[in-house]
């Protein structure tokens, strides 16, 4: 059977397929950034701002709301861990303009606070307070109107063609099985070295799967210091779990991992950090830090949580994601399309409605490159404009604020 | 026909079934493309679940990928299903960490 349907699969492939393309289409922005999208930013402070940021965004074409239930009585490193997310969603390239809203003044976290760190990029922002402005309704309409002026300019933007050395491409897996660490993350792998070969970024993250494969990702660090904060950022997310005094299994790997075959963390770990291909690490960084301009693959400490890792990778900069699922996933963030690949064939089958790049035929004899090809000529479609399934139907799931810290 | 089962690394002691295999089956062995060893199951095991290629002894690493994927909680046979009730992880086991301050 496995030789007549690689030799059946082999058919279909081009003999010579042209080499990757070396640029895509981008908005351009001020700081020397290139967005993938064109969004007017409509930016929730705190959750008692976020339906005036609803309403505001539903009145406007071409506007997205972001908002979370966080913002208010938090720890201080939380409220920071807030902050910058904010920030950093403000800066991501993706958004052409941002309008911050937010309710009462919460000192180290007020949208005027967020808009003065997020112009200085030279974007286009405005902040305003519903206390201040006058209430729900009138700030309904002063930023609707502010909403409406912003899009009049951001609307005549055209994209460019820019290099791929413009593109940070964020890295992230999800409801992972035994098929993840042969196929889908695979090919992701191949994506990350074309794109970091042609002087571009990757951002790997997920600190909880790189429990076991820490010696994998060191012996890739271009300086041993990067290295050793792999290993100490992994052993502080291990303490922290220990600490809880529970055995981690069933949370991780979850109930629907050990579904798919994952028997332990270090087996989900050694197929997750597959995604990571062969590139140098050039930069170890904290949740929802803005990454360098170095070249090469970017590591960020984030949990395992699917939601809160790319919104840590939104924030660090990537325009956009590529999500590698065993179980086929629902997952999409507002502002960073987030393109969803799978060679699990029932996965495939179950989740088409949201799986843009289906790479099950590695299983019939299909090399690595060929399918790895063709999840990168999709990162470009959709850097270039293509919607993903996901953003087609507004499947806007994915935007969560990671904290430590308790309520206060 | 045997259900094919994907070989990551030579020092690997289990490989993943690529569809459901029922005891007593034939499963091809394949490492990059490559037929290997045809071993019988002697267990049934789940579609893309492990079988165990190699014989474990109780406190042994189990290798996937040239790396341990954790510990062998009890003997395994050549065969043998491998899941989370014969081999467990050695990482974030604040269970155990509990246990020895008691």
């Amino acid at each position: 059977m496995a030789r007549a349907a690689r030799k059946r699969a082999l058919r279909r492939t081009p003999r010579r397929t042209p080499p990757p393309r070396r640029a895509w289409w981008g908005y351009p922005r001020e700081n020397g950034d290139v967005g993938a999208r064109n969004w007017l930013l409509i930016l929730s402070g705190t959750l008692y701002a976020n339906p005036t940021c609803e309403r505001v965004a539903r009145t406007l074409r071409h506007a997205i709301p972001l908002t979370h239930p966080l913002g208010r009585c938090q720890i201080a490193p939380d409220l920071q861990r807030t902050f910058e997310t904010l920030v950093g969603h403000g800066l991501n390239a993706n958004a052409a303009g941002v309008i911050v809203i937010d309710h009462h003044r919460e000192e180290g976290c007020t949208a005027e606070d967020i808009a003065h760190a997020i112009a200085k990029s030279g974007k286009r922002v405005e902040a305003l307070n519903i206390r201040e402005g006058g209430g729900a309704i009138e700030v309904t309409a002063k930023a609707t109107r502010i909403g409406m002026e912003m899009l009049r300019a951001i609307t005549q933007e055209r994209r460019v063609e820019v290099p791929v050395r413009k593109l940070l491409l964020g890295l992230n897996c999800g409801t992972s099985d035994t098929t993840s660490g042969l196929s889908h993350n695979k090919a992701t792998g191949w994506v990350t070295d074309a794109v970091v070969r042609l002087g571009g970024r990757a951002m790997l993250a997920e600190t909880t799967e790189m429990m076991g494969g820490e010696g994998v990702l060191a012996a890739k660090c271009v300086r041993p210091a990067l290295g050793k904060r792999i290993w100490r950022m992994v052993r502080e997310m291990e303490e922290r779990i220990l600490a809880c005094g529970v055995d981690l299994r069933g949370s991780q790997p979850t109930g629907d991992n050990m579904e798919g075959g994952l028997t332990t963390i270090e087996e989900k770990s050694l197929g997750a950090i597959q995604k990571a291909g062969t590139a140098p690490i050039v930069d170890v960084i904290p949740w929802a830090k803005r990454a360098g301009r170095k070249s090469g693959l970017h590591v960020m400490d984030t949990p395992g949580h699917g939601g809160e890792s790319i919104t840590g990778i939104c924030a660090g900069g990537a325009q956009v994601l590529i999500f590698s699922t065993g179980g086929g996933h629902t997952i999409n963030h507002p502002l960073m399309p987030t393109i969803r690949v799978t060679g699990n064939p029932l996965s495939a089958k179950l989740q088409h409605d949201t799986t843009d790049v289906i790479v099950t035929d590695v299983f019939e004899g299909v090399p690595i490159p060929v399918a790895g090809r063709r999840l990168y000529d999709e990162v470009i479609a959709v850097a270039s404009g293509r919607l993903t399934k996901a953003e087609c139907i507004h499947e806007d799931n994915a935007f969560a604020i990671n904290r430590a810290g308790p309520s206060v | 026909m045997p259900v094919i089962a994907m070989v990551i690394d030579k020092a690997d002691n289990v490989a993943t079934c690529l569809s459901q295999v029922k005891r007593g089956m034939k499963v091809q062995l394949m490492r990059e493309g490559r037929k290997g060893r045809i071993i019988q199951a002697s267990q049934d095991i789940p579609y893309i679940h492990k079988i165990c290629i190699k014989p474990l002894r109780k406190g042994q690493h189990c290798l996937k990928y040239g790396l341990s994927i954790g510990v062998a909680s009890k003997d395994i046979r050549a065969g043998d299903y491998i899941h989370v009730h014969n081999v467990e992880s050695a990482r974030g086991r604040g269970d155990l960490a509990t246990a020895k301050k008691k």
